[in-house]
């Protein structure tokens, strides 16, 4: 990498010359704009002078020199903020602010990580800065070649280790199960400190369970088949054998133990113990009176693991709440970042309404419960196919848009359900519309309320109906014939209830609109048909000038559904979709700023026309026409993306807020469990509430807004701080709520990862540390007042008046934990953790 | 700045190629759109206040035809036979004058009273359930528009809130609501704290949009931040410390001045909020007489009823002794909630700059049971049943508006408001089997304000000036209420009410008349307006359907 200097401007205010410079180590990527220098003075051998800073900075250096042409060398002086005091000679100075940014591989570090993924995690921070952000991008654009075994579910029963941590409320600890059901449990362990690493004593007795159950433990009458089990073991010769005949709340339904000496109410200690797992429905609590430890799962185990959730989702059982969970832990763990990013790019492109099928299947027979688990799977089979889809080197927009068309979500969504072309019924242009202005072209770019009318008329017949489940993927299947009960009589025995099978996409012969369709031509006033339309001007070659007008013949049969997917073809590649997309795109990797309408040919152009313009001519050149990857590609090789055009200029919706929150803490310890845990259901109340963002749940067709006004008001933020203090509280603290109690983050965990155990009570290397892994992309320069806030935080007391250092604090206390907790807050609240 | 208007920015913005794309006020840097604003929406009038607007949206659709019952049409009795208000033998539908209050006095229950009141148009009547109109109609505070829709109306619940919420009916291309536009419109809605609020679980259609973020306080108590460890003192701290974070200065990106304000604006709003008591024990507002005639809750005695009913308690005669009275309840015990978001909304729109405020009331869709004989305050009878029930929190509720901006007055007062109820169509003139009805098309919409042109009374007890509109009497010259077998009732399907004035042309008229937008920005809030061809201004022909309409109510 070449240094250069950008030429100094030179400018004579008060005899004090300043000129402002850069050093700058920038390849390809655009320099970013040098610090502004403001409020200059010199007096009585005194300079000082303001800057605004420079994106990006690491580090800002004053050069003086004694006149313009002499040498400039680095002078001394005192930075407070952004304002500068030096020493000067006599009453004339020359001085010069160099602004020494980011090295380019940090800055696409925290770039890439932002937009091709849900935000940075310690781990990733560290590959990425290792291996290099274009190792990052290749990879992420080859998800295939990503091993992931997310949503793979472990049935084999196994012994699997859960540790809890907080205050010792109360020296009292409960085991029960929340409903009839049965558990393995063995090695029940509770330490002081943060965490167990074995060498610390148990404050329990016969924790093992090694010997008699009596006098140690006592077994309430709702639990009283419980005993020791020689099988299975994790260790020793037996583990609890719990025994549930109805829930447990509290000592009195419970398996619980004094523990003596008493715990310290205001220390923290850590619960550990291992249980088999087992797909029964009853869930186990381990915890201490009062709100102190709690530990609340499943016996699944995979907990905190979309695979349960998947498996629900497969058989259709799941809720719209475990299809957001699952939505949301993939956004927070799976290593094919940029897979997920698309996939929600998708959902929010080609929206669709879970509660609108909802209501479709309440309306056919169905109670509440079963018509929400049938309109949810409606939505995860499109997601699949998504996904799957996104897996194909190939693959193409026009894949996508296919598997949209056809999803039964979209067929009630946009009500071509129950739409009919034959005869004189008037085909409803609901999806019709939205093909045209929102899926494909883009609001008025190239099509007429006339080609709305003719492109209705194809998309008729387009139906569901409750099929085999080897049918699920035949449009022309006939309706199951299998029955729940086959003994039902009457029409009561083809009731949707009484059939068993899968809600499917059906094309109905008998609804079609049979006659020809004519797409994209000039009609005159008289209805008859004139030549086919042109591309506009504007789009320049090789686009402008093309007609595009499409015939489709008069069709019978089932091959009056072919209608419909030669449209799709059709309207895939025309330059408006080319164009809409990839501005959309462009939107959602770089900034808000790109639209479409740019006059391709004319001579004013800006860097967002021209990667549009690049963007086209890579779906354009394709082969197949209309590939992802390639676009893609291009966007991630542009210097707007790369450069500070593209660094930190968009602000995160509720969802990459609330994924991003987990991640920023997320390391992984040499156990294999995580500093930063969420169950993905904890994390939507907050997006509901700031600002109604419901995944998979939206009932204006044009999709969730990426700018920033459409998300950040004072009440929205107000939700997402009051989220982020939660998040980061202890289990069991009064506010918890706000993220879920499963919403477990430990930033103590990950200092201890981290830092050297001789930093772990310097404020000043705590600080660091944080600013510089929560806002990867900012600059160290740019940080100072972060950091420095963040020190004087770490060294005051919670009533934010008393000195109270935190080298005075031993990091296995629950005032330490606090502190850091408390820091990790204060950060993630700022206008920077706002912004990817 | 100042000097700027925003035609001349725009002309300028034009030559320094900044393009054709300025459409909207939101295009340009919003520290500038207040100055590049027109018209005075949100800026304060020789009185020195702003004029507000509370919005009250009827979901599920109100049966206008209960509301303000066309008695005066045989057609009415005959095709409701069990579900239509009775005409009261003392109070006859054919006098004119003021509307009659049916005191319950300290004894009676609240709604004991089973016959309509007459609105003293000749004409019309209204459900006794909303008894507590008949203060406010009488001193010409409250205008009852009746036959409110929109061409071609669609009786699907989503679409049509829908468009009375873009403003724009049968029109899917436009995704934002009409009082966000309103609230862009003023060129304060990215600088003010406040502007468009609703108090809800989720913000409404009506406020909704993409380049200014309206609030939605879906529980103004939660309006305080946290903190870890979760203490007060700890809060100070983690408040003091983001403080000083915002002060610090970072290089320019494109959203970075967004955030700004809005971290200011909340730390403002966070100040607001925490001089403002949304909290139970705060809720003292009372009315100053015994309204109901119910001695035991006079000034004497302390005050009136409370005019919030958030809890069994504060709903109105419980017995300030001997023990809760549930016949005195002035709303069903339901309500409370809605009671708690009015008393928010209000507070907002008195304590803080916020021009636009509103709340719902879901449940109006009133298929079966619109009548019951199980009413537990009331007895039996047409005055009783799920929409008694919801007409009395709608009674109730104006009334107790009128008396908190009067009482409790001080960003904000009685004439500087009007109150408008929305409801996304009407129902079927003819009953059906479930003791209800259906979706239909036309209904009714109330106004009320101490501005809103209303009642006045003539010489010797007539009528000057009707605050009805479109249900017969004065005023009605230009779409008179044709009763009988082929009259309005029928008009539509032979068991539609037709509409005569669409819902944009009231909203319109308080947009334009009450917040003060000039007639440009009436258009762009209002799309179609300034087109003769929809006839939302004056009287003509809606060409979409053919229908005539009377073009803008006057109301303000």
């Amino acid at each position: 990498m070449e240094s250069r200097r950008l030429p100094g401007c030179a400018a004579r205010i008060c005899r004090v010359l300043i000129a402002t410079g850069l050093l700058s180590q920038v390849s390809g990527a655009e320099p970013p704009p040098p610090p502004r220098v403001a409020a200059m003075a010199l007096a009585a051998g005194e300079a000082r002078f303001s800057i605004h800073p420079s994106p990006a900075t690491d580090e800002y250096r004053v050069l003086g020199a004694p006149d313009i042409g002499a040498a400039f060398t680095e002078v001394s002086g005192i930075w407070d903020g952004f304002d500068w005091t030096g020493a000067a000679a006599g009453d004339r100075g020359f001085f010069r602010v160099e602004a020494v940014p980011l090295s380019d591989r940090d800055l696409l570090t925290a770039t890439v990580l932002n937009r091709l993924a849900y935000g940075p995690t310690p781990d990733d921070l560290a590959r990425v800065r290792g291996a290099g952000p274009e190792a990052y991008i290749a990879e992420q654009l080859s998800p295939e070649a990503i091993p992931t075994d997310l949503d793979v579910l472990d049935a084999t029963p196994r012994w699997t280790r859960v540790t809890a941590s907080g205050l010792g409320s109360a020296s009292k600890i409960y085991i029960y199960l929340n409903d009839a059901g049965e558990a393995y449990l063995d090695d029940l362990r509770l330490v002081a400190g943060n965490s167990d690493d074995g060498s610390q004593p148990n404050l329990l007795r016969n924790g093992g369970f090694e010997t008699s159950l009596s006098p140690d433990w006592r077994i309430s009458p709702n639990l009283i088949g419980s005993a020791r089990s020689p099988s299975p073991v994790h260790s020793g010769n037996a583990s609890l054998h719990v025994v549930s005949t109805e829930a447990g709340e509290t000592q009195g339904s419970s398996i619980y133990q004094l523990i003596t000496p008493d715990l310290n109410p205001a220390q923290t200690y850590t619960l550990s113990y291992w249980y088999y797992t087992s797909s029964q429905r009853a869930r186990l609590t381990v915890r201490l009176s009062g709100s102190g430890i709690e530990s609340e799962h499943g016996m699944e185990g995979q907990e905190n693991s979309p695979a349960p959730l998947y498996a629900r989702l497969q058989k259709g059982t799941a809720t719209r709440a475990d299809l957001r969970a699952w939505h949301l832990l993939h956004a927070i763990q799976s290593p094919r970042q940029l897979t997920e990013v698309l996939r929600q790019f998708l959902e929010n492109h080609f929206v669709t309404q879970v509660s609108k099928t909802q209501d479709y299947f309440d309306n056919r027979g169905y109670g509440s419960a079963e018509s929400e688990r049938l309109a949810v799977r409606t939505e995860f089979v499109e997601n699949v196919r998504w996904r799957d889809a996104l897996l194909k080197p190939d693959v193409t927009f026009e894949d996508l848009l296919r598997i949209s068309a056809e999803s039964p979500a979209m067929i009630v969504y946009l009500d071509t359900v129950t739409s009919r072309g034959d005869g004189s019924n008037v085909a409803n242009e609901n999806y019709a519309r939205e093909l045209c202005e929102l899926f494909c072209f883009g609001v008025d770019n190239g099509y007429s309320q006339k080609d709305i009318e003719e492109i209705s008329r194809a998309w008729t017949g387009w139906r569901l109906e409750l099929v085999d489940p080897g049918d699920e993927f035949n449009p022309f299947a006939a309706r199951s014939t299998h029955y729940l009960d086959p003994n039902v009589t009457g029409s009561g025995l083809n009731a949707n209830t009484n059939v068993v099978g899968v809600w499917a996409f059906k094309y109905r012969t008998d609804r079609h609109n049979n006659r020809s369709k004519n797409i994209f031509f000039e009609w005159n006033a008289a209805g008859q048909r004139g030549e086919a339309r042109r591309v506009p001007a504007r789009y320049g070659p090789p686009w402008a000038g093309r007609p595009y007008g499409l015939t489709l013949a008069a069709r019978t049969g089932n091959a009056g559904m072919q209608d419909g997917y030669d449209i799709l073809r059709h309207m895939a590649n025309q330059p408006f979709t080319e164009e809409f997309l990839s501005v959309k795109l462009c939107q959602w990797f770089v900034h808000d700023g790109f639209q479409v309408g740019y006059d391709f040919t004319d001579d004013v152009t800006s860097p967002e026309e021209e990667l549009v313009h690049a963007c086209m001519l890579a779906w354009e050149n394709g082969n197949p026409r209309g590939q992802l990857r390639p676009v893609l590609n291009v966007i991630f090789n542009s210097e707007l993306f790369r450069g500070h055009g593209g660094s930190l200029q968009k602000v995160k919706t509720p969802l990459e807020f609330a994924a991003s929150t987990v991640r920023a803490l997320r390391a992984r310890r040499p156990d294999g469990t995580f500093t930063a845990e969420s169950d993905g259901y904890g994390l939507y109340n907050m997006m509901n509430r700031a600002g109604r963002m419901r995944p998979f749940d939206r009932a204006e067709p044009n999709g969730y807004p990426e700018d920033a006004p459409g998300w950040i008001s004072g009440g929205t933020l107000s939700e997402r701080l009051r989220f982020v203090q939660a998040a980061m509280m202890p289990p069991g603290m009064d506010g918890k709520d706000d993220a879920g109690a499963a919403t477990r983050i430990d930033p103590v965990g990950l200092l201890q990862l981290s830092l050297p155990a001789s930093s772990l009570q310097s404020a000043p290397a705590v600080a660091d540390y944080l600013v510089r892994t929560l806002f990867p992309g900012e600059g160290a320069a740019n940080l100072a007042g972060y950091r420095a806030i963040a020190v004087q935080f770490l060294d005051t007391g919670d009533d934010g008046k008393t000195s109270s250092p935190l080298a005075s604090l031993n990091p296995g206390s629950s005032a330490y934990d606090l502190r850091i907790r408390g820091l990790a807050a204060l950060l993630l609240t700022t206008q920077r953790f706002q912004e990817q | 700045m100042n000097i700027l208007s925003r035609r001349s920015f725009l002309s300028h913005a034009s030559t320094l190629g900044l393009g054709t794309a300025l459409a909207t006020l939101t295009d340009v840097p919003f520290v500038l759109q207040r100055a590049l604003a027109e018209g005075s929406i949100g800026q304060p009038g020789p009185n020195g206040r702003v004029r507000k607007l509370l919005f009250i949206f009827l979901r599920g659709a109100n049966d206008g035809l209960n509301t303000v019952a066309p008695l005066g049409d045989p057609g009415y009795a005959s095709s409701r036979p069990n579900i239509g208000l009775s005409e009261d033998p003392a109070q006859p539908v054919a006098r004119l004058g003021t509307v009659p209050f049916p005191v319950a006095g300290s004894s009676a229950g609240t709604y004991s009273h089973p016959f309509a009141l007459p609105l003293g148009n000749g004409f019309a009547a209204l459900h006794p359930s909303l008894k507590f109109l008949a203060p406010l109609y009488n001193a010409g505070h409250l205008a009852l528009v009746h036959r409110v829709g929109y061409p071609r109306q669609s009786r699907s619940h989503f679409d049509s809130q829908a468009y009375w919420e873009t403003g724009a009916p049968r029109d899917d291309r436009v995704k934002d609501g009409l009082l966000y536009r309103a609230m862009v419109e003023s060129g304060l809605a990215n600088t003010s704290p406040l502007t468009g609020v609703s108090i809800a679980s989720s913000l409404p259609l009506i406020l909704r949009g993409s380049r200014a973020a309206m609030t939605n306080l879906s529980d103004p108590t939660r309006y305080n931040l946290l903190a870890v460890p979760n203490t007060a003192a700890a809060n100070r701290k983690a408040d003091a410390a983001l403080s000083a974070a915002n002060r610090i200065a970072f290089a320019d990106k494109r959203d970075r001045e967004l955030l700004q304000l809005q971290y200011q604006n909340l730390s403002q709003t966070l100040e607001l909020f925490a001089q403002l008591r949304f909290d139970e024990a705060s809720n003292t507002f009372r009315d100053d007489v015994a309204t109901d005639g119910d001695t035991e809750w006079s000034a004497a005695n302390g005050g009136g009823y409370y005019l919030f009913p958030t809890t069994e308690e504060k709903n109105g005669g419980w017995a300030r002794t001997g023990g809760n009275r549930a016949s005195k309840y002035v709303v069903p015990t339901g309500a409370h909630d809605f009671f708690k978001n009015l008393k928010a909304a209000s507070i907002v729109l008195n304590k803080t700059d916020a021009i636009v405020s509103g709340v719902s009331i879901d449940g109006w869709d009133t298929h079966s049971g619109q009548v019951d004989s199980k009413d537990e305050q009331a007895g039996t009878g047409a005055h009783t049943g799920a929409h008694a029930g919801l007409l009395r929190r709608v009674g109730w509720s104006l009334y107790a508006l009128q008396k908190y901006f009067t009482r409790y007055a001080d960003q904000c007062r009685w004439e500087d408001l009007v109150v408008v109820t929305l409801s996304e169509f009407g129902r079927t003139t003819v009953e059906n089997s479930d003791a209800g009805t259906d979706h239909a098309e036309a209904s009714v919409m109330l106004v009320a304000g101490g501005g809103v042109k209303g009642f006045v009374p003539g010489n010797a007890g007539g009528v000057a000036r009707s605050g009805i509109l479109n249900c017969g009497g004065p005023g009605d010259e230009i779409q008179p209420w044709q009763p009988g077998a082929k009259g309005s009732l029928f008009q539509a399907g032979e068991r539609y009410l037709r509409r005569n004035t669409d819902y944009r042309s009231v909203l319109g008229r308080l947009i334009r008349n009450h917040l003060g937008a000039t007639d440009d920005q009436l258009g762009r809030i209002i799309p179609g307006y300034a087109d003769p061809a929809e006839s939302l201004r004056t009287a003509g022909i809606q060409t979409r359907d053919g229908t005539a309409v009377i073009g803008e109510p006057d109301i303000v």
